[in-house]
């Protein structure tokens, strides 16, 4: 039995919304920006109906086994073989978006803070990070994820609000940019591939049970989502689409236009401190649910011993990507569509399962 | 060629001898033995050696007689005589008071009980007192190592009743209060004249109840408890025939009074400190809080030398779990002494290998009675002037009185700037540093163009520059805590002119360097709990070395290991960060300090029996009826 501590729904509603947003303060939003134009910030409502989905279809699921966790669940709806197999694919994906994370969260320091910087070693330093965060644990995790969101969420309000003055909202129109199907469809999958649904259904036990398991998840991907609109709105009425969709680092972008008066007109280096604790979170939290998935499925009692091995994989991963754009390109072409399978296609499959299990006992009696 | 070869044997081994290293045990009353062969080796040639020497004193004993003993006191007896008084220091007998005793001789005396010759020898822990006089003052004299030992005062004198009985006292010289034993000794030597019965319980009973003024006498048959009572300033009255001892209580030691505070002063509020002495400082804590329900529990720490350690806390507040854990905590430590309440700190706090301390040690006793009024537990060191309490937050580590005894708008205008200096005090340094390494574009020109012009004369780089300053000014805190009082000035006037002044003129240092490394100082003092301080100062020096390589990215990733490692700590099982992580009620004291009629309810992350400090509405005087003011 892994003892993973526990922590408040506060906790871990705001460990959850900061873990999604970090994905804002890559080349994500520039991303956004390609497939929806004007209407980029339209694709994430569509995400966030997907999410909730998803959080609910979860919560379901962990409602049929409430002191198990997803690992245990699928192993024991599926059987030990093909329950293996799907907990390989959640553990890889954890192992995948850390690993692809650490690297673009290191490329984008060495473009913003860093620039004579070797990758190695800001990969190393988000890592080190990482690890600690990951060794003292998820309750650790949470209290600082609750101590931190404010100056998080401050410097985001920050941001948007020093933008109001360079803001045009003529940008945003036409109001469904490159139509509906791709808004709707393409931008909505893009944006509900997020990774806190299977994140909190590994960690269920320690946010208090499959009990809050609805609760939590719904606040904290509303509250997210709702960011992340804020977010997209501002920039696509800052920078017009196209320039948006050359961006690297589109916050970063933001973040350098600020110009409150002579003396406050290059602060972007301060919004380094936040998206770095930021980043660090998100690498913390996803090397802690890549080591404690693939425990619960070794069925090992403490995760730490795999903590080393698996950040050193994570790190070796983290270096295979040549350069940013390949990173990016990763991210956009594999890492999305593969969140999509953890987080809504193996619960639906479990789901489906379980009923199919049951109508068969039933049948049989 | 033998001889030859049998003289180069002998020659290489002289030479041998002379190069190698030989101790010189002639000179030398004690040698270090260094290795552990030494120690093995010489260790059992030690214990041979001291077998042999109990033997032979065992023997010796053996052929000593009572008279013998009585000689040798008789000569310790003499010599306080000379002194004008009547005592006997050194474990002297009842045969050893010159004229005093053949004037008693002419007095029908209770029949001495014959010794048994064996309680001497008796370890103090389970020895039990004995009915014969004699017997217990030789137990006595080899206890306390006399007559060797010169503090420990053995004084015989009788009491008057009918018929008299002869009894002696012991106290330690210096530990007692000379006037009430003077009372004492009054009221058994002049004012008894009872009718005493044949011995035994009876008589202890007579003299305890009847004979006796002090204010707290204990009776017991053991030695142990003997012990403990004279080594804490008691007095032990032994009488002949009875197998119990009388402890009186009389500490008189040379103590500190009660002072103002050295190191918590406020301008509102109390202006008391505790002392070293205990009793003092209970008092004073009882003082504040008058009541029934404030418990006092003696523990005591220590195998070699007991230390007295106080819990006091309220029995219908505190959390029992928390006072259990307390006390489990104390009575675990094995050790020889405690001698302060920082040790006793280090050795029951629950992270030790953390800088962040999470044991609150305070020399006020009005901030001990307003934690103990929270359901917290106070402890108490015999000899230390700092009382620790139990559990403890960061956030109430940067809090003062001041801010309490003030209007809440001042109280909270004094904490939001302590956040300041708080945060200022390890991060300045290390944010100017990745200033002007890393993100330069940051400064306006103007101010970048100062900098820079002030820092054009500076041969050293930026990072030495700082590490010089910061180093300076810790040699100057800590000369000036080590300096005597009257020098302090000098040490601050030093600092300033020549390590600012001076260091900038011969362009060792720019002058934007000194303004700052003055106020992260500022700040660093601001601090109001010590330990705290001492935290960020070590912090400081790491925030230098991130904010050097690798920019305001190192000093977040500095931020966000120490706030894991800060949110990971715990105060006997409370969270050192509460209410903000975890979350819990945050009350009317945080860092905001809302007005005094809304701390309604008491601290609930320490789960006091009753949560509630204040009803709903605390200024009755301002209950409205039909929306007009009383």
């Amino acid at each position: 039995m892994i003892r993973e501590g526990s922590f408040g729904p506060a906790e871990a509603v705001i460990l959850l919304a900061i873990s999604n947003i970090a994905r804002f303060f890559l080349p994500y939003p520039r991303s956004l920006a390609e497939i929806g134009g004007t209407a980029a910030w339209l694709t994430l409502p569509g995400g966030l109906v997907i999410a909730l989905a998803g959080v609910y279809v979860m919560s379901v699921i962990l409602n049929k086994y409430p002191d198990k966790t997803i690992i245990e669940i699928t192993e024991e709806v599926f059987g030990p073989v093909l329950g293996t197999v799907f907990n390989l694919v959640t553990f890889s994906f954890f192992l995948a978006v850390g690993a692809l994370f650490t690297r673009e969260f290191a490329e984008a320091m060495i473009i913003t803070a860093l620039p004579e910087t070797p990758v190695s070693v800001v990969t190393v330093a988000f890592l080190a990070m990482g690890l600690a965060g990951a060794y003292l644990g998820i309750e650790a995790l949470a209290r600082t994820s609750r101590l931190s969101y404010l100056y998080v969420l401050g410097g985001i309000a920050l941001l948007l609000l020093a933008m109001v003055p360079q803001c045009d909202l003529d940008n945003l129109f036409p109001l469904l940019g490159r139509g509906p199907l791709q808004i709707f469809g393409n931008g909505s999958l893009s944006t509900a591939a997020v990774t806190e649904i299977i994140l909190a259904a590994v960690l269920v036990q320690a946010m208090g049970g499959a009990g809050k398991f609805r609760s939590i998840g719904f606040r904290a991907m509303l509250i997210a989502y709702g960011l992340g609109v804020a977010l997209m709105v501002t920039l696509s009425m800052t920078v017009h689409y196209q320039s948006l969709a050359e961006f690297t680092l589109p916050f970063y972008t933001l973040a350098r236009q600020i110009y409150l008066g002579r003396f406050f007109q290059r602060v972007e280096a301060v919004f380094v401190i936040i998206w770095s604790v930021a980043g660090a979170l998100k690498i913390a939290l996803t090397l802690y649910g890549a080591t404690v998935s693939l425990t619960r499925l070794l069925k090992l009692p403490d995760y730490r011993p795999l903590l080393w091995p698996l950040g050193l994989v994570m790190f070796i991963i983290s270096l295979l990507p040549p350069d940013m754009p390949a990173s990016g390109r990763l991210d956009l072409i594999i890492l999305r569509p593969f969140a999509l399978i953890p987080n809504y296609l193996i619960p639906v499959l479990v789901l489906v399962f379980y009923w199919l299990r049951g109508r068969s006992r039933r049948a049989g009696s | 060629m033998m001889i030859a070869g049998r003289c180069g044997t002998i020659n290489l081994k002289k030479l041998l001898q002379i190069i190698s290293y030989q101790e010189n045990l002639d000179t030398e009353g004690f040698v270090l033995k260094e290795t552990m062969d030494e120690q093995q080796k010489t260790g059992k040639e030690d214990q041979g050696q001291a077998a042999a020497d109990n033997k032979q004193k065992t023997g010796e004993e053996e052929q000593k007689t009572g008279a013998d003993v009585r000689k040798e006191d008789g000569k310790v007896e003499q010599q306080a005589g000379k002194d004008g008084q009547k005592q006997v220091s050194g474990g002297g007998d009842e045969g050893a008071a010159g004229q005093n005793n053949k004037r008693r001789s002419r007095r029908s005396f209770r029949k001495p009980v014959p010794s048994s010759g064996t309680s001497a020898q008796k370890d103090a822990g389970d020895g039990r007192i004995s009915a014969s006089l004699e017997e217990n003052r030789r137990v006595i004299a080899r206890l306390y190592g006399l007559p060797e030992n010169k503090d420990v005062i053995i004084r015989d004198f009788t009491i008057n009743t009918v018929p008299p009985v002869r009894s002696f006292a012991v106290f330690i010289d210096g530990l007692t209060d000379k006037i009430i034993q003077d009372l004492l000794f009054q009221a058994l030597m002049a004012f008894a004249g009872q009718a005493s019965p044949p011995g035994g319980e009876k008589l202890v009973d007579l003299v305890k109840d009847r004979l006796l003024p002090g204010n707290q006498i204990m009776v017991t048959a053991s030695f142990r408890e003997f012990l403990d009572g004279v080594n804490y300033g008691g007095t032990a009255l032994f009488l002949e025939g009875c197998g119990k001892v009388l402890l009186v209580e009389t500490k008189g030691w040379e103590h500190r009074t009660v002072d103002r505070p050295q190191s918590e002063q406020t301008v509102n509020g109390p202006q008391e400190a505790f002392t070293e002495t205990l009793r003092t400082n209970t008092a004073l804590l009882r003082k504040l809080l008058k009541s029934e329900q404030l418990s006092t529990e003696l523990l005591t720490v220590g195998s070699r030398i007991k230390t007295f350690v106080a819990v006091m806390y309220l029995r219908d507040l505190a959390n029992p779990a928390l006072v259990d854990e307390v006390k489990r905590r104390i009575e675990g430590i094995k050790v020889d002494y405690l001698a302060d309440s920082g040790i006793l700190e280090q050795f029951i706090e629950d992270h030790p290998y953390n800088l962040n301390p999470t044991v609150l040690a305070t020399e006020r006793p009005d901030r001990v009675a307003s934690k103990i009024i929270e359901g917290k537990v106070a402890i108490l060191v015999d000899g230390s002037p700092f009382i620790l309490v139990v559990p403890s937050t960061m956030y109430e580590q940067l809090h003062t009185g001041e801010e309490v005894y003030r209007r809440w708008q001042f109280g909270t205008y004094i904490r939001y700037l302590r956040t300041l200096t708080f945060l200022a005090s390890f991060l300045l340094p290390g944010l100017y540093i990745s200033l002007v390494l890393f993100h330069h574009e940051m400064l306006p020109t103007e101010l970048l163009l100062a900098i820079a012009g002030n820092r054009e004369r500076v041969p050293f780089p930026s990072i030495m520059e700082v590490l010089m300053m910061e180093f300076a000014l810790e040699f100057i805190r800590e000369a000036g805590l080590r300096v005597p009082g009257i020098m302090g000035t000098t040490i601050g006037i030093v600092g300033a002119l020549i390590l600012g002044q001076a260091a900038v003129e011969a362009n060792i240092v720019s002058p934007i360097l000194v303004i700052l490394v003055a106020v992260t100082g500022l700040a660093s003092f601001a601090i109001p709990y010590y330990s705290l301080a001492f935290t960020t100062r070590i912090y400081r020096f790491i925030y230098i070395a991130l904010g050097a390589t690798l920019g305001f990215f190192g000093i977040s990733i500095g931020l966000f290991i120490q706030v894991l490692l800060t949110s990971n700590l715990k105060s006997f099982g409370v969270p050192y960060l509460v209410p903000t992580g975890p979350r819990t009620s945050a009350g009317a004291d945080v860092v905001t300090r809302l007005p005094v009629f809304f701390h309604e309810s008491r601290p609930d992350y320490v789960n006091p029996q009753d949560a509630t400090r204040a009803p709903k509405v605390s200024r009755t005087w301002l209950k409205r009826d039909r929306g007009e003011r009383r």
